[in-house]
């Protein structure tokens, strides 16, 4: 069984180590006999979105985001078409802004973007970086992880997560954070979120099978090493929200 | 008045609060209280020279302090590192009389970078020295354009520039300034070149200008070298302050063709702290031979390598910041280079020492494949983190049947000391976690 995942430009939407997302999802396709490729797609170059069984955009900089923003823009009939036919989709942190309407920056300047759902973005001069512990009904458990962001995110009518029991929601502490609908998921957590939640990386990894009309094992086994991380992670931060 | 009551108030609570052992900002905060804008009303020495950027600051001050005080220079400097407003508040006052006068012939500070434009609201530096911005401390700093677009608000027209040539994002604060308040320091193609990139990413793909394409024709360390972009021009400035050998087997660095230095620490980063130093020195009016009598015979005080004696076996601690994947890339390079079998321990127990965070993204910046080489027998990771340490080094070349994986300090410290009188081994790991080996180790 081939799958194909799509990492867009991993050379300027990469500030948190987020290559690893697609890294540990191959190892654990791989792992389930699935004969895996990796299509990275850079900053000039261009891609058929249309043997995608899974995309994938992590956060940049404020500057690279505008660019990323500028090619993807290109090709959003295609990313839309490919959405279309139930390829799932994962942005994490700031790339999941240029699912929404616009982004206005810290100047003001408002940058149109893909319009795939109802969200607009505004840009501050602050940084938030927090640790987060998230609650989705998507998940049994609490996801973990990091933000690092400078934005305040409304509108957005279907969170990925309902709240946050430590973090910044799309606008407010401990408030919903993310955008899911369909098979597209984003979240301002940055970084290797697949790697640090093996309920996530599970969730991908059965919806990718979805796509393929094969049935994914009903327990996705986590990687050596994967599930006793996130535990001490949870308790750690867990330890910290309840302060 | 209020000028001479902040000084009073300063000088006693430093004196007060030295005696009682505590730390060097709240007699500048009281003082900042007492007169705002007391900073700005202060005679400073004729050499003001501030140094930041993510690593290298406290090297390079100290070498700074070192050569400038072997010059025969009064240097006044923050050694106890507080270099935020308040501290610098207190190093000021407690040393200016009470007229204002700040005495010494060179006030020399070390600058956070997110809290230099705080610091120099008052007054500005001469110069300000530069050393590199690269990703660092990200659950604090966000990421390196932040910082560039933070510390840029600091420099004052009329100050010097001490720039890294080779750090583009670096040399992008000259853009508009006029060249001759610029002065560059920068490593020659030399022997640590290479013509690939090595590291898990690439922070100068891009243009800082214009994001065009960059091209290098070298690199020395991680997005350090050469470079040209190929859509605006922007390019690696010619240095005023060269490097233009490098042998770190030897351990010796040559610059302008003609001083060969000793290297303390035979590591790139030393070079380019060197190098920082040198220009600032230099550009201060001290002579070519203090600097080199100085720097060859430094050593490296601030307690970043240590050696010592865990039960029978030798060790080596090499201090690497948590979260900032450049000083590790660094420290592992400089075991992977050593020829004696050894062992290689990592710990991640506490995040950072400063402050909470669970954030372990940082560990996938990492090139731990540097690990990869046949005199690196065995590999312990430990502490709280180890098993996010773990799953990183699964997806590296690195053989998995010389990982051994402990939860806590406490057993991976027994593992080596139940192995006996074996190769010597080397620590990786921050200051935040440092103590925590070492209180089971004998220090040399």
């Amino acid at each position: 069984m081939e799958m194909k995942l799509v990492h867009l430009y991993p050379d300027v939407m990469s500030l948190y180590g987020e290559y690893a997302n697609i890294a540990v999802l191959r190892r654990c396709l791989e792992g389930l006999g699935a004969d895996v490729t990796v299509e990275e797609i850079g900053f000039e170059d261009s891609t058929d979105f249309a043997f995608a069984d899974f995309i994938y955009m992590g956060a940049g900089t404020e500057r690279a985001q505008k660019y990323a923003l500028e090619k993807l823009t290109a090709q959003a009939d295609d990313l839309k078409a490919a959405i279309g036919r139930g390829v799932p989709v994962l942005f994490t942190g700031n790339a999941m802004e240029l699912l929404g309407k616009s982004v206005t920056d810290a100047k003001g300047k408002v940058w149109p973007c893909l319009g795939l759902a109802d969200y607009a973005t505004v840009e501050t001069d602050k940084r938030d970086p927090v640790d987060v512990v998230a609650h989705s009904p998507l998940l049994e458990r609490p996801a973990v992880g990091f933000m690092n962001k400078c934005s305040v995110t409304s509108g957005v009518e279907k969170p990925l997560f309902d709240r946050l029991s430590l973090g910044f929601g799309n606008e407010a502490k401990g408030g919903p954070e993310g955008y899911a609908e369909g098979s597209v998921l984003a979240t301002h957590l940055t970084g290797p979120v697949l790697v640090k939640n093996p309920e996530l990386l599970a969730l991908a990894v059965k919806r990718i099978f979805a796509l393929k009309g094969r049935e994914a094992p009903e327990v996705v086994p986590a990687l050596p090493h994967q599930g006793e991380a996130y535990e001490v992670t949870l308790a750690e931060l867990s330890a910290r929200a309840k302060g | 008045m209020r000028k001479w009551l902040a000084i009073l108030a300063c000088k006693v609570l430093r004196f007060v609060g030295g005696l009682i052992g505590r730390g060097s900002s709240l007699p500048g905060q009281i003082a900042l209280r007492l007169c705002p804008d007391v900073l700005g009303r202060l005679e400073l020495p004729p050499y003001v020279i501030a140094v930041t950027g993510s690593n290298g600051k406290t090297s390079t001050v100290e070498m700074i302090a070192s050569i400038l005080t072997a010059a025969g220079k009064r240097v006044i400097y923050n050694k106890e590192g507080s270099n935020q407003i308040e501290g610098v508040t207190t190093l000021l006052l407690t040393n200016a009389s009470m007229g204002g006068k700040v005495r010494g012939d060179v006030l020399l500070l070390e600058s956070d970078e997110r809290y230099a434009k705080y610091t120099f609201k008052w007054f500005h530096p001469t110069h300000f020295v530069i050393t590199n911005l690269y990703r660092d401390q990200l659950t604090r700093n966000g990421h390196p354009e932040w910082v560039y677009a933070a510390i840029e608000p600091a420099l004052h027209p009329d100050t010097t520039l001490v720039l890294n040539a080779d750090d583009p994002l670096v040399s992008r604060f000259a853009v508009g300034r006029d060249p001759a308040r610029v002065k560059w320091f920068g490593l020659d193609e030399c022997s640590v070149s290479t013509k690939e990139h090595r590291g898990m990413y690439h922070d100068g793909l891009r243009c800082p200008v214009c994001f065009g394409r960059m091209e290098y024709s070298c690199y020395h360390y991680a997005h350090i070298g050469h470079y040209r972009c190929t859509q605006c021009g922007y390019e690696r400035h010619a240095a005023d302050f060269t490097a233009t050998a490098v042998d770190l087997d030897k351990g010796v660095l040559t610059i302008g063709g003609k001083t060969e230095i000793k290297l303390a620490f035979k590591s790139i980063y030393n070079v380019y702290n060197i190098l920082a130093a040198w220009s600032a020195c230099s550009l201060a009016g001290v002579d070519e031979n203090t600097m080199a009598g100085v720097i060859s015979n430094y050593i490296l005080k601030n307690g970043r390598m240590v050696t010592f004696t865990l039960g029978e076996r030798r060790g080596t601690l090499l201090t690497s910041k948590h979260e900032n994947s450049v000083a590790y890339d660094t420290n592992l390079g400089y075991i992977r280079s050593q020829k004696e079998d050894c062992v290689v321990m990592v710990i991640v127990d506490a995040i950072s020492r400063k402050y909470f965070t669970g954030e372990t993204s940082w560990l996938w910046d990492i090139d731990f494949d540097l690990l990869d080489a046949p005199h690196i027998k065995e590999i312990v990771l430990c502490g709280k983190y180890a098993n996010d340490l773990a799953l990183r080094f699964d997806f590296t070349s690195v053989d998995p049947a010389k990982v051994k994986v402990r939860s806590t300090v406490q057993e991976g410290v027994d593992l080596l000391l139940g192995e006996g009188n074996a190769p010597p081994q080397y620590v990786v790991t921050c200051f935040s976690d440092r103590d925590k080996l070492l209180a089971h180790a004998k220090k040399d």
